[in-house]
């Protein structure tokens, strides 16, 4: 089966080149969305031989996961993994993530905070903005212990199945929620993540709020 | 009496823009029509805002016309906004799409 791992990246000159050579390791492919950064990101993910491709203006996470899908689609994906590119998540755990695919128990597999291994969590983040995230998906539906999880891997049947809509951080829910009323089995897996920065802030939160809100009323 | 000379003067005001904005050809046919009846009506409820007055009065309101006029007018803003919002949503998927193809090109 081929995996191909898809890395949305702005302004990631910073962790770029490693998250690429451990993430290398584990797939076939690594394709990077450049999202129109300021800094050198596009010309070090080439250096460290990724598949890079550009936006030629920046238009948000969500959107640079389904660019970036569509390619691995071209490329040949039997398994498309979107992992983050400011070095959060342990590219060993991209074999966890697919385990269960490759086993055929599973079409969809999610990464998780909150199943058991330790991540350095802050504590706004674990007590209040993340279980207010899993109270809103659980109301719209989707029913899995991590609300926000950037780590996932699904088949390429999966990904023609659905589109990312949500320019920005309002993606993960829109998977979420997308996938879960779907007819696909689910799976989720514990993964580590480390934070070298705080993130997604309480205010992001509100945003994600809105453009899930805005989006359903556009349909 | 001042306060509705002041008002029919800032619509005079916004038809005559309008008439300008047709002229130039930056807004459409159906555009111009929409907003100049949307003037046009405004004009006339502060024209005959006692005739309103009357009207709220006998169908059981008892706020002045005037309040009633601009209860409609926030009502129609809310309105207006969130049609923009709507707009700018789909023009920004639209924008989406345009980069992805050229980025898979």
């Amino acid at each position: 089966m081929k995996i191909i791992c898809v890395i949305p990246a702005w302004n990631e000159a910073k962790h770029i080149i490693k998250v690429i050579n451990q993430v290398k390791a584990v797939v076939d492919d690594v394709i990077v969305i450049d999202d129109h950064s300021a800094d050198n990101t596009f010309e070090l993910a080439k250096s460290a031989g990724a598949f890079v491709l550009r936006h030629p203006i920046n238009r948000g996470q969500g959107a640079s996961l389904q660019t970036g899908t569509d390619k691995a689609l071209k490329m040949g994906a039997d398994i498309i993994v979107h992992f983050d590119a400011d070095d959060q998540f342990a590219a060993t755990e991209i074999i966890d993530v697919v385990a269960p695919i490759i086993k055929n128990e599973a079409d969809i597999v999610f990464g998780s905070r909150f199943l058991g291994k330790k991540s350095n969590l802050p504590f706004s983040k674990k007590y209040i903005i993340l279980p207010l995230g899993r109270l809103l998906n659980h109301i719209l539906g989707a029913h899995t212990s991590d609300p926000q999880s950037g780590f996932r891997a699904y088949t390429k049947e999966v990904a023609n199945s659905f589109r990312i809509e949500n320019n920005g951080m309002a993606h993960c829910s829109e998977i979420l929620i997308k996938l879960s009323h779907s007819h696909w089995r689910i799976k989720e897996v514990p993964i580590t993540v480390t934070y070298h920065e705080y993130g997604q802030k309480f205010s992001g939160g509100f945003r994600i709020l809105k453009d899930l809100f805005i989006s359903k009323l556009g349909q | 009496m001042l306060q509705q000379a002041i008002a029919l003067i800032f619509i005079a005001v916004f038809i005559w823009r309008l008439f300008q904005q047709k002229k130039k050809k930056q807004i459409g046919a159906n555009e111009f029509i929409l907003w100049l009846s949307f003037w046009s009506l405004g004009a006339l409820a502060i024209i005959f805002i006692r005739l309103i007055d009357q009207v709220l009065v006998r169908v059981g309101f008892s706020g002045s016309g005037i309040n009633f006029l601009l209860y409609l007018a926030v009502i129609s803003l809310f309105y207006f906004v969130f049609k923009l919002r709507l707009k700018l949503s789909k023009l920004e998927k639209n924008l989406t799409d345009l980069v992805r193809e050229i980025t898979l090109k």
